[in-house]
Parts: C-alpha cells; sequence; structure tokens
C-alpha cells in the first residue's frame, strides 16, 4: 500500500486538468452516442423493421430483444452500483469510501442508459408523455411496466438526492479550488448551506442508503424488474420465484465489476494508487465472486427444477437454454471468473489490478449476453410453441448493436464531464483516509489550513 | 376503485343500494331509474350519445313522469355550451320549474341519473364524488356485466384448411403479408397423426373431417381475463364493456409491445414498417364525412379508433370486426365477421356467447345436434311439400318414396331419421330463436321441426317399425336411440378452450380434437401462398433489417 497522504489536491485534479488524453476519450465517447444517434433517428423514419426483430408465434420472430437484455442490464447495473454505496454508509465499509461517489455516478449514468433503451424500443415515443402518464393511475394498478417506470423514477430521484446532498459537503470546502466558470452550477448545489447541516445531512444520507438497501431486494432488481417477465403466465423460460434473486445477484455482479472498471480507469488517469489502494480492487473482487457464485447458484437452481422431470414446457425451454452456445459462453466466463477469484484469495500472490480489469469485463460481457439471451429465450419456446415457426429466428441488427456503443459512450461522457464538475472521491473518504474522524473537529481544522 | 367490483358507478355498490333504496321509497320506477342511471353514466363516458339516451328512454320517461323535457339531438349543442356537464343539464330538464328541491328531483328522475348528477352537484360542495367520469377515465377493466360478449365456437372437424378465413380477414382490414389476425394451422402430435399416416379415429361418422389433417383456427380468443389487456401500460388494449370485445387503440398505443410478449396464444402482429395500404385507402373511407359510411378507420363511437390494420409502431391482432358489430356495416352484418362469412363449411360459429339461443352457444352446448341441424336442414322439405304428397295411412317407407320422387324435394331415411332425432333432442331445450342475431342454428332447427311435425301428422315416426326403419331402435329409451343416432352421423366432439389452465377465460371454444402439448404445426391441406399469403413475416422483416445475415441467429 502506498504511504503517500491523500491530499485535497488529489481530489481536485481531474477537475483542474485538460490532457490530451482527455480530449480523446471525450471525442471517442461522443462518437459512440452520436453514431447511435443517427442511428436511432434512421429507426424512427424507417420504423423497428431496421432492427432484427419480429412477431413470435407465426411469423417466427422475437419481440423483444437486445434493447429490452440492455435495459434490465444497464438497470442492473444501475440498481447495484447504488446497493454498493448504500452498503458503505449503512453498514460502515469505510474501506470503499473512496469509490462510493463513483458507484453513485454509475448509478446515474445506468438510469440515464435504461431510459434511453426505453425510449429506443418503443414503436411510438412521442406517445410517452400522453398515453403512459395520461393513463397512469389506473396503469399503474395492473402493468408490471408501468411498476417497471415508477420504481425506476423513484430510484433516479432517490440516488439523484443522494448524490446531491453529499456534494454539498464537499464543494463547499473545496470551493475555491473548483474552477470559477461553474460558479453558477455550485451556487445552486450549495444553496442555503451551512455546517450545521452536515450532520443532518448524514442522517438524512443514512437513512436515504437504508431505504435503498431495503427497496433493492422486494422492489428493485429483486421484484418489479423480474416480475416483468416472471409473472407472465405462458413463457416458461422466464417463469419462476428465482428470477428475483438471480436478478438481483446479476445486478450486483455487473455493478461491481462496472464499478471495477471506471476505478480502474480513474485511478490510472490521476494517479490514485494511493487512493483507490489495491486493497480496495482485491475486497471488490472478493465480492464479486461471492455474488457470481449466487448467481451460478441460483442458475442450477432454475435449470435444475426444468430439466428434472420438469413439465413439458419448462423442460422444453430450460433444456433448449442449456443447450444454447452462448449460454454456455456465458456461463463459462462467471465460472472461470469465480475460479480465478477463489485462487487469487487464497494465494494472493495471484492478484493484479490487470486481471481483476480481465474479470470485470468477462462477467459483463456473461451478465450482457445472459441478459440478452434470457429475453430471447421466452418468445423461443413458450408454452404454446404448436406454431411451424416458433422457435423463431433472431440476430440484432447493426443498430441494435450500435446502441451498445451508444449507451456506453452515453455514460462514459456522464462521467467524463462529472469529473470536471465535482470531485469524484469524496472529500469525506480522504479525511478518513488521514484518520481524521469527527466531522465538526476538522472542518474548523480545514478552514484554518485554507 | 375496486376492479372486482360489479356496480356502474364509480363510488360502488354501496352507494347505489343507498340511491336505490332512496328511489324506492318514491313513487316512481326504480328498475327504470337504475337502468336509466347505468345508460346516464355511459354517456359521460361517451359511450352513448345524448340523442340514443333520449331516444331509448323516451317512451318509458313519458308513460312514467308524463313529460320528457331531456336535451334532444337538435338541444345537443346548446347543453355542450352551457359546459354543465351531462349529468347537470339532464338534471335541471327535469327540474322543469326550478322550484323543486335538489333531493325531490332526484328521487323524481330515478336513482340512476340521480347517481350520476350527484358527481355535478359534489363538485360544487366539494362532495368526495367530485368529477366522477374524469376520475373514472378510460376502463380498463369490465365494470358493468354486460349482457353481450361476443365469441366463437368454432368446429374444427368441420375445418378443411381452405385458408378462406385467413385470406377474407386480410382483405376486409387491410392486413400486410404476414399479419395473420387469423390464423389456420394443420398439427400433429403423438395421439394424433396428421393426414400422412392416414386414419384419425377420432370419429366415427360421414359427416365431418372434411379433411384427414387436424386443424387449429387461431383468431384472437378475446379473453375475458386478458393478460395483453392487464399488462398493458396505456390502457391502449382495452375491452369495450358494451360487448367483450378486447380491442387496440391505435391512436394511444405506444408499441412497447408487452401485450404480445403477454399474450399465451401470440395473437399480436407488430407494424413493424409503414402499412402496405395507406390510411386513404382503408376500406369504407369513401366518405368520411358520413358517419355510418366510416367503417374502418376513425373508429369507435367516433372516438378510438380500434378497427382494420395498425398504423406504423403499434400494435394489431383479430379485432372481431367491430364496425360490423356497431352495424356500420349495415344491419346485415351485425352478428358476423369477415371470417365467418367466408368459411364454406361454416366452421366458425359467431355470435353472443352469453346468448343461449346464439348459434356459438347452441353449437357449443349441442355440438352433436348443432352439426346435424346445420348440415341437414337444406335437404328438409317444406310442411307444404309433405302436405300435398303423403296421405293419411301412409307408411313411412311410402311417405318418403312420395316426398323424394316429386320435383320439390329429396329424402331419404337418413334425413328423416336425424330430422326425428333432433325433434327428440330439442324436447328439452331452448328451441326459440328469438330476434337476436346469430341465431340461424335455432332458426334452421325450426326448419326441421316444422319438417318433423308436418309428416308426424301422417306418420307414426315413433311406432316400432319406423323406429326399426330409422334405426332409431338401437336401445329403447327413445331419448338415448335418438342421441346414438345422432352421434352416428354427427359425431361427437369434445370442446375445449385453448391453454384453458391459464386463466385466460377465452371466449372462443372449439369442438374437436385438442391439441396435445407437443402438438406441433405440419403443412396443412392448402399452402399458405398458394392463396397469396405470408406464413413466416419474419422473411419479410428480415429484408429490412440492418445489417441482416441470413442464418444466423441466436
Amino acid at each position: 500500500m502506498s504511504t503517500k497522504e491523500p491530499t485535497e489536491a488529489d481530489i481536485l485534479r481531474p477537475i483542474n486538468t485538460l490532457t490530451k488524453k482527455y480530449f480523446i476519450l471525450y471525442g471517442a465517447a461522443a462518437l459512440g452516442l452520436v453514431a447511435f444517434l443517427i442511428a436511432w433517428a434512421y429507426q424512427l423514419q424507417q420504423g423497428l423493421i431496421v432492427t432484427g426483430l419480429g412477431d413470435w408465434g407465426s411469423g417466427g420472430g422475437s419481440t423483444w430483444g437486445l434493447y429490452i437484455g440492455a435495459f434490465i442490464w444497464w438497470v442492473g447495473v444501475a440498481h447495484g452500483g447504488i446497493i454498493l454505496s448504500a452498503a458503505v454508509r449503512l453498514l460502515g465499509m469505510d474501506r470503499y469510501m473512496p469509490i462510493a461517489r463513483l458507484a453513485e455516478m454509475t448509478t446515474i449514468g445506468g438510469l440515464s442508459a435504461a431510459g434511453f433503451y426505453i425510449l429506443v424500443h418503443m414503436g411510438r415515443p412521442d406517445r410517452m408523455v400522453t398515453s403512459v402518464i395520461g393513463h397512469y393511475h389506473i396503469t399503474v394498478n395492473n402493468s408490471p411496466l408501468v411498476w417497471d417506470v415508477t420504481v425506476i423514477t423513484a430510484y433516479f430521484v432517490l440516488s439523484a438526492t443522494y448524490l446531491g446532498l453529499t456534494l454539498r459537503y464537499d464543494i463547499s470546502r473545496l470551493r475555491d479550488d473548483l474552477p470559477d466558470m461553474f460558479e453558477p452550477v455550485y451556487k445552486i448545489m450549495t444553496i442555503g448551506y451551512s455546517e450545521k447541516e452536515d450532520q443532518v445531512i448524514d442522517r438524512m444520507v443514512w437513512w436515504l442508503a437504508a431505504a435503498v438497501i431495503i427497496m433493492a431486494p422486494l422492489l428493485l432488481h429483486g421484484g418489479v424488474i423480474p416480475w416483468l417477465f416472471a409473472l407472465l403466465p405462458a413463457m416458461p423460460a422466464w417463469s419462476g420465484g428465482i428470477q428475483g434473486p438471480m436478478f438481483l445477484s446479476i445486478a450486483l455482479m455487473s455493478a461491481i465489476s462496472g464499478v471495477m472498471i471506471i476505478s480502474y480507469a480513474f485511478r490510472r488517469a490521476y494517479d490514485w494508487d494511493h487512493i483507490i489502494t489495491d486493497d480496495i480492487f482485491r475486497g471488490l473482487l472478493l465480492w464479486l465472486g461471492f455474488f457470481t457464485l449466487l448467481f451460478l447458484w441460483f442458475q442450477l437452481q432454475a435449470n435444475i427444477n426444468g430439466v428434472f422431470l420438469g413439465p413439458t414446457n419448462s423442460a422444453v425451454a430450460a433444456e433448449a437454454k442449456m443447450a444454447h452456445p452462448l449460454y454456455q459462453l456465458a456461463m463459462g466466463m462467471a465460472f472461470l471468473t469465480l475460479v480465478y477469484i477463489f485462487l487469487q484469495a487464497i494465494r494472493p500472490s495471484l492478484f493484479s489490478k490487470k486481471r481483476a480489469l480481465v474479470a470485470s469485463v468477462a462477467i459483463l460481457s456473461a451478465t450482457l449476453t445472459e441478459k440478452i439471451l434470457f429475453v430471447v429465450e421466452g418468445f423461443l419456446h413458450p408454452t404454446f410453441d404448436i406454431y411451424a415457426n416458433t422457435p423463431g429466428t433472431y440476430f440484432p441488427s447493426a443498430i441494435e448493436w450500435l446502441s451498445l456503443v451508444g449507451t456506453a459512450g452515453l455514460v462514459a461522457l456522464l462521467f467524463l464531464n462529472l469529473s470536471k464538475l465535482v470531485p469524484v472521491v469524496e472529500l469525506h473518504a480522504i479525511e478518513h483516509m488521514r484518520g481524521d474522524h469527527g466531522h465538526s473537529d476538522d472542518a474548523t481544522e480545514q478552514e484554518v489550513e485554507a | 376503485m375496486s376492479t372486482d367490483d360489479e356496480s356502474f358507478h364509480p363510488l360502488g355498490e354501496e352507494w347505489e343500494d343507498e340511491l336505490e333504496s332512496m328511489l324506492d321509497d318514491t313513487e316512481y320506477d326504480s328498475e327504470l331509474g337504475m337502468k336509466m342511471a347505468q345508460d346516464a353514466m355511459r354517456v359521460t363516458e361517451g359511450e352513448l350519445s345524448e340523442a340514443e339516451f333520449h331516444d331509448r328512454y323516451h317512451e318509458e320517461v313519458m308513460e312514467e313522469f308524463g313529460e320528457d323535457e331531456r336535451p334532444t339531438k337538435e338541444a345537443y349543442e346548446a347543453a355542450q355550451e352551457e359546459a354543465k356537464g351531462t349529468a347537470a343539464s339532464m338534471l335541471e330538464k327535469f327540474d322543469g320549474d326550478g322550484e323543486e328541491t335538489r333531493r325531490e328531483t332526484m328521487k323524481k328522475m330515478g336513482v340512476g341519473a340521480a347517481a350520476v348528477g350527484m358527481g355535478a352537484f359534489g363538485t360544487a360542495a366539494d362532495g368526495p364524488e367530485q368529477s366522477l367520469a374524469a376520475e373514472k377515465g378510460p376502463r380498463q377493466e369490465t365494470t358493468e356485466e354486460s349482457d353481450t360478449q361476443w365469441g366463437m365456437t368454432i368446429d374444427l372437424d368441420r375445418c378443411d384448411g381452405c385458408l378462406s378465413c385467413m385470406t377474407a380477414c386480410s382483405q376486409e382490414n387491410d392486413l400486410d403479408q404476414g399479419v395473420n389476425w387469423m390464423y389456420v394451422m394443420a398439427w400433429e402430435d403423438e395421439n394424433h397423426s396428421g393426414a400422412s399416416d392416414g386414419g384419425n379415429t377420432d370419429t366415427n361418422s360421414q359427416f365431418n373431417r372434411l379433411s384427414d389433417y387436424n386443424m387449429l383456427v387461431r383468431p384472437c380468443q378475446h379473453c375475458t381475463d386478458a393478460p395483453c389487456e392487464k399488462v398493458c401500460p396505456t390502457t391502449a388494449r382495452h375491452t369495450r364493456d358494451k360487448d367483450g370485445l378486447v380491442l387496440t387503440d391505435y391512436d394511444v398505443c405506444i408499441g412497447c409491445r408487452y401485450c404480445q410478449v403477454a399474450c399465451p396464444y401470440g395473437v399480436n402482429y407488430f407494424q413493424w414498417d409503414d402499412p402496405d395500404v395507406a390510411y386513404e385507402d382503408i376500406d369504407g373511407l369513401e366518405d368520411p364525412e358520413d358517419p355510418d359510411e366510416i367503417t374502418h378507420a376513425e373508429y369507435e363511437h367516433g372516438e378510438r379508433w380500434v378497427d382494420s390494420r395498425a398504423p406504423r409502431g403499434v400494435m394489431s391482432k383479430c379485432t372481431m370486426c367491430p364496425s360490423m358489430q356497431d352495424g356500420k356495416q349495415g344491419e346485415e352484418n351485425v352478428g358476423t365477421t369477415a371470417c365467418e362469412t367466408a368459411c364454406p363449411p361454416d366452421a366458425i360459429q359467431f355470435g353472443n356467447v352469453k346468448d343461449e339461443a346464439s348459434d356459438p352457444s347452441q353449437h357449443r352446448e349441442y355440438p352433436t345436434k348443432s352439426r346435424a341441424v346445420i348440415d341437414i336442414n337444406a335437404n328438409v322439405p317444406s310442411p307444404d311439400v309433405v302436405d300435398s304428397n303423403v296421405s293419411d295411412g301412409d307408411s313411412l317407407e311410402a311417405a318418403i318414396e312420395a316426398i323424394d320422387s316429386t320435383e320439390d324435394a329429396d329424402l331419404d331415411e337418413t334425413t328423416v331419421a336425424v330430422a326425428k332425432a333432433i325433434e327428440i333432442q330439442s324436447r328439452d331445450t331452448e328451441t326459440d330463436p328469438g330476434d337476436e342475431e346469430n341465431n340461424s342454428i335455432l332458426e334452421q332447427q325450426q326448419t326441421v321441426l316444422e319438417f318433423v311435425t308436418a309428416l308426424e301428422e301422417y306418420v307414426d315416426l315413433e311406432s316400432e317399425s319406423a323406429r326399426e326403419t330409422l334405426d332409431l331402435d338401437q336401445v329403447d329409451d327413445i331419448g338415448n336411440a335418438a342421441q346414438i343416432r345422432l352421434e352416428q352421423y354427427a359425431g361427437d366432439p369434445s370442446s375445449f378452450q385453448l391453454l384453458e389452465d391459464i386463466g385466460t377465460n377465452p371466449n372462443v371454444t372449439y369442438l374437436g380434437t385438442q391439441p396435445g402439448p407437443e402438438a406441433h404445426q405440419v403443412e396443412g391441406p392448402t399452402k399458405y401462398e398458394d392463396v397469396d399469403l405470408l406464413d413466416k413475416r419474419q422473411e419479410y422483416l428480415d429484408k429490412e433489417t440492418v445489417g441482416h445475415v441470413d442464418g444466423v441467429s441466436l
């Protein structure tokens, strides 16, 4: 571990530097997003026929595909991100404080990407407001899709509030070192701030974190999102109570992997070896291993329930799923990552940050593959599979693939922009690492220092 | 608001009961009041025009109150301008000289209309029941029991797989290639082999089995508990209160396709690109100024567009021809669908499944008898022919011979036997066709019964020798013998609904062989492409997919 002392200057470095690499990265992310926006415009002009989707049943297609798969994947990343951050605050996992804000920002990014996918997926996105909000009071009683939009909105508000509240502390203290051109933004963010609120904010954030931890398994990725599928009566590939825990484990795997990749990037770019330490990566890797283990266990449960004397419809669906080469590939990647994590835990010399990065990419690819397959499998093996054209065919079109690039670009742009505006590592974290405990005390100290 | 509540009023059953008892205290007709109330609610929801409302109750109101000063068609626009809400203005008209108290007025006009009126009054009084209609909004669930539920009984044994229904549907609704709202398929499973193996053993009659294939005819099931409607995030997919049709509002649907995902039967077809038939070319839009001419586009009470092919980006499925059911395609088309009309062997029986006398009900409840009726009614001689050719004391054989030898009729023992068996079997059942639509089976049965009655004027069809001749002597009990005779003639199909265990409560009932869980579609007697239909729509959709590679699939 580094002996360097973390300083305010460290966490201000992203804001006050502007490098060529930053511009290249920014350009690449913007290019990805713009490329997809153009593709989407083409889709709006031509209709959804430009995708690889079709009608299940006699039509021989798949109603939903990559768009919905990627949507639930991004929602997973988002939900996992905020759970991670909430756990840090609620359970006192101080070790991970330096990445808590990155996890919160991942949530905002993930939710933005997911929300964007909802629009991209629609046949008539122009009617979202009139048709959905106009009948909300009726449809919220029935439609899982409306529950879904409701909780995602609630979640976005919760996460943004959470992030906004914790930023007030940092901005008010570091204001002198922040760029003047964003002054109006800082003014709005710290409106009415006084040091007396710190304790109140702490409590509020604690309660918000508690709400997140309670809501996540019950309502979000352990509830409403899997219910979109699991509650439908005649798609055996989706049904079953295991889908809640399954979705939650996938969310946490994806989020931990995502946060690891983002942390890796920031540490490398801004020499944060002493802030985002190896220790944090080791710890995250263990958590990743834990949730991957759970995930594989849930998969086993789901499959065994289908293939061993399952009713005809679920047997067909489970057998087809297990036989799919992409499913085997995804599960293989998850399993090998788990093996690596296990081995590096008993033999620490096997750890390296690069390997942790590879593990993260493998898990993210595995979960995305699983999500897309999961969505499509439902249509391929319905209970009523008498149709000659069922299972149908589906392969994402170039536009659908490009949407992954576009949304990744969107999230990258969010980080690139936010990192120039506010510290992505909490002031609390470095104070904590320096060993200054007790906010009220060190607040006075800092003022003297400043 | 409870969705299970079957009250018509948004404030629920209790409220209704309270008002009803209030009405009972008056000297006026409670039943009329409640009936008017129910329809008045429908007026507020735009399902019924004020003019129609006026017309419907004019006579009864005159009888009950001696006057009817409600807004008429002419007064409609003026009433609108007053902007006091339908119920309030209706109340005012009743209120006449304005001297009666509100309560008296309510009592006078009947509790139901009052229940509606309370909404308008409540707004001013800040009561809990303000803005009833707004609160209720477009409905998701059927809250009032209508006595009409359109549906079908489909006799799969009669289906010869000619695909006429599919092409008729496609033409009626201007559907794109591959959008097969009505879908007919042949199938096989372990217990039911197809044509190639020959010999189906399910039935033993000459009458059915028009093809050697096991057939399945799959329109939308118009489920009473439609999963597609439940999951819709917009209420675009809705069930019409008045007749239970499950329809899509093309102007509200956002194209999320969740209905297609939730439907266990796979009846939905999304409009992935611009439809082949332009909006202007949709049938029936020749004279957009004449509301009766608008049969297809811009439809349902002039407010919701639910008929014909969908525009781009929204979902479509079989509608069971709502413009026909609403009389917008002529009275003769009420109670029929394009597919039913087109079906050569009458395998599809469409109608009000809640009406015992309707074709689908008759066919469902008495499949054997109904089949026999449909089959022989055209061959049955009229009573006149019987009267002029048969004389007292003729033997059965002689009577048949006498009728058969005339130019007016063909008759054989089988027809007489089946007709007599129908008569015996219909003794304990409804025989009056009534004046509703879709009662052709009972009408045809009447023809058969008239013939039997005419013949029995001269010949005792229940004598021992007659029963022997007619093969009605297999068992002593004549009722059982008749049943056996009919089954010999028409088979005894079992009835089923598709995926009954899913809990959708479909309104399509099938007669014939139920496909097992492992049944799979096989090539049928008529190929889809031979009648210009596209089976696998994906072949068409893939052409427009950006970056499509043939043969690559997840």
